[in-house]
């Protein structure tokens, strides 16, 4: 992974180069990554390989007038040329209304999202350990497919005006999905972790098999609207439409969920559960992120919904600007909680008269964005609870549910403990109502 | 409220004068150096021979260059134009039976042989994990160059002409009373491809893709209330000339009017209607419904922990019903324009034309060398693709066509007999399930059609089926002056995911007692 003074060497070469065309402001990054893979299928190793790159990006303005241009190859010869077509194309572009200068000094903490076991990939460590899962697999006489994932990356960027920023970070992830070989059960679960050393890999493929196994033969339910728990990776299936959702600058256009009559917006409302608190953390110790947003202002908390109130949206720099306001120290990740001590899944499952366990969902699609009603299928694991026991797996539904609506508090009965599900952290809910529209066939 | 806007005599000014003082030089010989010919030929035949040293059976290897411009407005503005290139290796090793893959962005013979040792290292690292011998399909060894024919290449286009096109066609959606934001984007990428086996074979392809879209928006800002209509999934293989020839600002002001309609539509009465679908909807239906379910490594199993599987089995091909008898499909890497025609695979195997669904019947599969002699097959479809120098190619699809009817049928022959019916255009939101049994399509404008007749637009509807009743109840299918090409630019399959450019060309079908949901009830 390139070094910081390496990193910062490349990025001070390109600025000095764009200033030398004419450029006014810029700023340029460096990206180095690595990413590394094992994926198997039908309990047999599939494709595995590892990909290197660097990338280089300068951003330039003449004028007010914006180029940018990126290239692959940090030879001195090459930057120049990178840096020239940049300053080219902004000198034949229009005048970029939405010009910001450019960051000046800043000074980050350092990134605590980064490990070197994530990195440097023990090949034949990574080996024992999906032998090992498939073990787990091939014992229960069921079939492994799953995916192993490594990535590292090094970002140096500098600003004209003079930030200077280098940070790195990895992400190592396991997923698995077990079926029977009558096709007839199907169950998925996945981990991940910025430390390559903290993956359960057995557990990952143990919890998939057990899923898979207590699937079997699921029997249809008619669709309606039925009480339901979803699991930690079944709330993050659905939360990034919200998160998504929270721009200022769609809302105060008036195009947005977040967006109220009359040219205002929902800041303030209470839209959801007196519970819920959604925020952003760079330093949270299970999923750290990155100490700056992706144009570099210093990351802090920043707090989303607070409450069940909607206490911030979100303030890039230059609609900040134009609505003479502070820019938002992120979002970098977020982090859904409740104020209220955790239930545990079980003891959610124990206080549920009638409804449905869900895994995962799939293929969810944002239906309408005024209500940020969405559509989807349940996927590998979807059980029918009665009088407080899992009675029977049932047929994957569609369903088409509003994630407002879901997360209103009339809907709200229990919140979990938050989970890592990166980028987010999440917990298990319990819902009053969620809405099937259909029955689907797969398994 | 609205943002400043860039007068459009400002900016023909300025562009203009500018123009002459610094005009932008051509693609070719402005930006970063290439690896030349030679250099990306020694490179590929030092990794190869490396490749071999260290005991791989078999090994090809793809030294691609990718150059991409974009450009974004919104309303009369620039809100950004982008140049990116990228070019680098990567290298495919079969030892004892198990793949290995390594890449990178260093194109010259040292790094060639290191990425040939960390490939062998990974595959060999990767030994106790193989359970089952790997055969590949035999295929030809060819040596040839091939460019898909553009009359105009976008990448010697003046910027400025490409903004002013996206501009003076935001200008005209925005010139409907009514509309009142335009987001437009266009995106050229030019693939340029070298490919080389163990086995001899070397293959040089360009590639050039041309992606317009854009998307209208109308808001009532007093009632919080908006509508959308893009118009998007028209890429194509083809160059600058698609541009020029296709009549954008039509389809502008017409998505400008839908848009202000639509958002004053009454919503759709849920239920069972019967449905026409256009091709600039039916291309999607097609895609997720015939496309992902004729993959064969799905059917495998090889999905299952992402894209998911098939409900078509391994040897159902000459078996299962899948449509009404008027319905034929094919698998076609040949046709013009096509996001997924190429001359040859990222494996060497010649393009080809074929049917997956014949007189209604699921005939064949998606194959590469790896799959076909797994159905026992000869020879590969030819549908294996990478996304990326730095991605490892695997099982992707080809343009997936259905085929007009013999006679010309109209548009008016489709809508007769239609007592309660809808019209759907355009891309809505689509979902189907990780076996493509059931699924839900949107529509950006969705008609009614009440006794053959088309009527006004109806909101908030989506129609929902399961694959294999679906396309039995297709009963009417349009002619070939009705057949139309469209494109999806950014089809996800894979892990680490990957995205495919590919086509569906299609006349309008007539589906019948289709059910039909109101997607606005909740709030």
């Amino acid at each position: 992974m390139m070094a910081r003074d390496e990193a910062l060497a490349i990025c001070e070469t390109l600025l000095g180069h764009v200033k030398s065309a004419g450029a006014e402001d810029a700023i340029v990054d460096v990206q180095n990554t690595q990413e590394t893979h094992a994926r198997f299928a039908d309990n047999h190793i599939t494709t595995s390989g590892r990909a290197d790159n660097v990338t280089v990006t300068a951003t330039v303005w003449v004028g007010q007038r914006r180029g940018a241009a990126t290239g692959n190859d940090t030879a001195p010869a090459t930057l120049k040329q990178l840096a020239d077509e940049a300053v080219q194309i902004a000198r034949v572009s229009p005048v970029h209304r939405e010009y910001v200068p450019t960051l000046g000094a800043v000074t980050y903490p350092a990134e605590r999202s980064f490990a070197a076991a994530t990195e440097n990939v023990d090949l034949d460590a990574r080996a024992k350990a999906l032998a090992a899962a498939l073990d787990v697999c091939r014992r229960e006489k069921v079939t492994g497919a799953g995916f192993h994932n490594a990535n590292a990356s090094a970002t140096a960027t500098a600003t004209a005006n003079g930030n200077r920023r280098y940070f790195r970070s990895s992400e190592g992830s396991l997923s698995v999905t077990a079926r029977t070989p009558d096709g007839t059960g199907s169950g998925h679960y996945a981990g991940d972790h910025f430390d390559l050393g903290r993956l359960d890999v057995e557990k990952i493929a143990r919890e998939a098999v057990k899923k898979a196994l207590a699937s079997r033969n699921p029997q249809p339910i008619e669709p309606g609207v039925y009480p339901v728990i979803l699991e930690s990776q079944a709330v993050a299936d659905l939360m990034s439409f919200l998160t998504d959702a929270l721009d200022a600058r769609t809302a105060e256009e008036g195009r947005s969920a977040f967006s109220a009559k009359e040219g205002k917006t929902r800041v303030g409302e209470q839209l959801f559960d007196e519970r819920l608190n959604l925020y952003s953390d760079p330093m949270h110790a299970e999923m750290p992120a990155a100490p700056a947003t992706p144009e570099g202002v210093p990351a802090t908390r920043l707090s989303l919904v607070k409450g069940g109130r909607v206490e911030h949206l979100v303030y890039p720099r230059y609609w900040a600007q134009r609505q003479k306001r502070e820019p938002s120290p992120g979002p970098v990740n977020y982090i859904l909680e409740s104020s209220a001590p955790p239930v545990a899944l079980d003891k959610m499952i124990e206080g549920m008269d009638r409804g449905l366990l869900i895994t995962r969902f799939w293929y969810v699609r944002l239906v309408d964005g005024r209500s940020l009603m969405l559509t989807g299928l349940t996927r590998d694991g979807l059980w029918w609870i009665e009088k407080g026991r899992i009675q029977r797996p049932v047929r994957n539904l569609r369903f088409n549910q509003s994630v407002i609506a879901m997360l209103a508090k009339s809907n709200v009965e229990a919140v979990g403990a938050p989970e890592r599900r990166s980028p987010m952290m999440v917990p298990a809910l319990k819902l009053a109502s969620f809405t099937f529209t259909s029955t689907s066939d797969a398994i | 409220m609205r943002l400043p806007l860039v007068s459009r005599r400002e900016f023909i000014a300025t562009s203009s004068t500018l123009a002459a003082a610094a005009c932008l030089p051509s693609w070719a010989e402005a930006l970063q150096s290439a690896p030349t010919d030679k250099a990306r030929v020694e490179a590929a035949e030092a990794a190869l021979a490396h490749a071999a040293t260290l005991g791989a059976s078999y090994a090809d290897i793809r030294v691609n260059r990718y150059r991409r411009e974009s450009i974004a407005t919104r309303e009369q503005q620039v809100q950004n134009v982008q140049r990116s290139t990228s070019y680098g290796m990567g290298l495919r090793v079969l030892v004892n039976g198990v793949w290995g893959f390594a890449a990178t962005n260093r194109v010259e013979p040292g790094a060639a042989r290191s990425i040939a040792e960390q490939a062998v290292a990974i595959a060999r690292a990767n030994a106790t994990l193989a359970t089952r011998k790997l055969t590949l399909a035999d295929a030809d060894r060819v040596t040839t160059t091939w460019n898909n024919p553009i009359k105009r290449d976008p990448f010697d286009v003046p910027l400025e002409t490409k903004i002013a096109f996206l501009l003076k066609l935001n200008e005209t959606a925005m010139a409907v009373k009514g509309v009142s934001f335009v987001n437009s984007q266009i995106l050229f990428v030019d693939e340029q491809k070298y490919f080389a086996s163990s086995e001899g074979s070397r293959i040089t392809q360009r590639l050039v893709r041309t992606y317009p879209q854009f998307s209208v928006t109308a808001a009532d800002r007093a009632a919080g209330d908006f509508a959308t209509r893009p118009v998007v999934d028209r890429a194509q293989l083809v160059g600058y000339e698609y541009v020029e020839d296709y009549p954008w600002l039509l389809d502008a002001e017409k998505a400008g009017n839908e848009v202000v309609e639509k958002l004053k539509a009454k919503p759709v009465v849920p239920g069972r209607y019967d449905i026409v679908v256009d091709p600039s909807q039916l291309f999607l239906a097609i895609h997720e419904s015939v496309g992902h379910s004729t993959e064969l490594d799905r059917a495998l199993g090889w999905e299952a922990n992402s894209a998911g599987t098939s409900f078509i089995k391994p040897n159902d091909a000459g078996k299962l019903r899948f449509g009404n008898t008027i319905v034929n499909l094919v698998g076609d890497r040949t046709q013009p324009g096509g996001l997924a025609t190429v001359a040859y695979d990222d494996e060497g195997v010649q393009a080809e034309r074929w049917h997956l669904v014949k007189d209604g019947t699921f005939v064949d599969w998606q194959t590469t060398r790896e799959l076909a002699p797994l159905v026992g097959h000869k020879r590969s479809h030819g549908c294996l693709h990478c996304d990326d120098w730095a991605s490892v190619p695997f099982p992707r699809m080809p343009n997936v066509s259905l085929e007009p009817a013999a006679t010309e049928v109209t548009l008016d022959d489709l809508f007769s007999g239609i007592k309660r019916g809808l019209f759907v255009e355009g891309r809505g939101v689509s979902s189907i399930d990780q076996q493509r049994y059931n699924f839900q399509f949107g529509g950006g404008v969705i008609r009614e059609i009440t006794n053959g007749k088309l009527g006004g637009i109806v909101k908030d509807a989506a129609y929902q089926s399961r694959t294999p009743d679906f396309w039995t109840s297709c009963d009417g299918i349009g002619g070939k002056a009705l057949y139309k090409l469209w494109g999806t630019s950014a089809d996800g399959k894979g892990q680490p995911g990957q995205t495919n450019a590919v086509s569906h060309g299609c006349p309008p079908a007539r589906f019948r007692n289709v059910t039909v949901i109101n997607t606005g009830v909740q709030s």
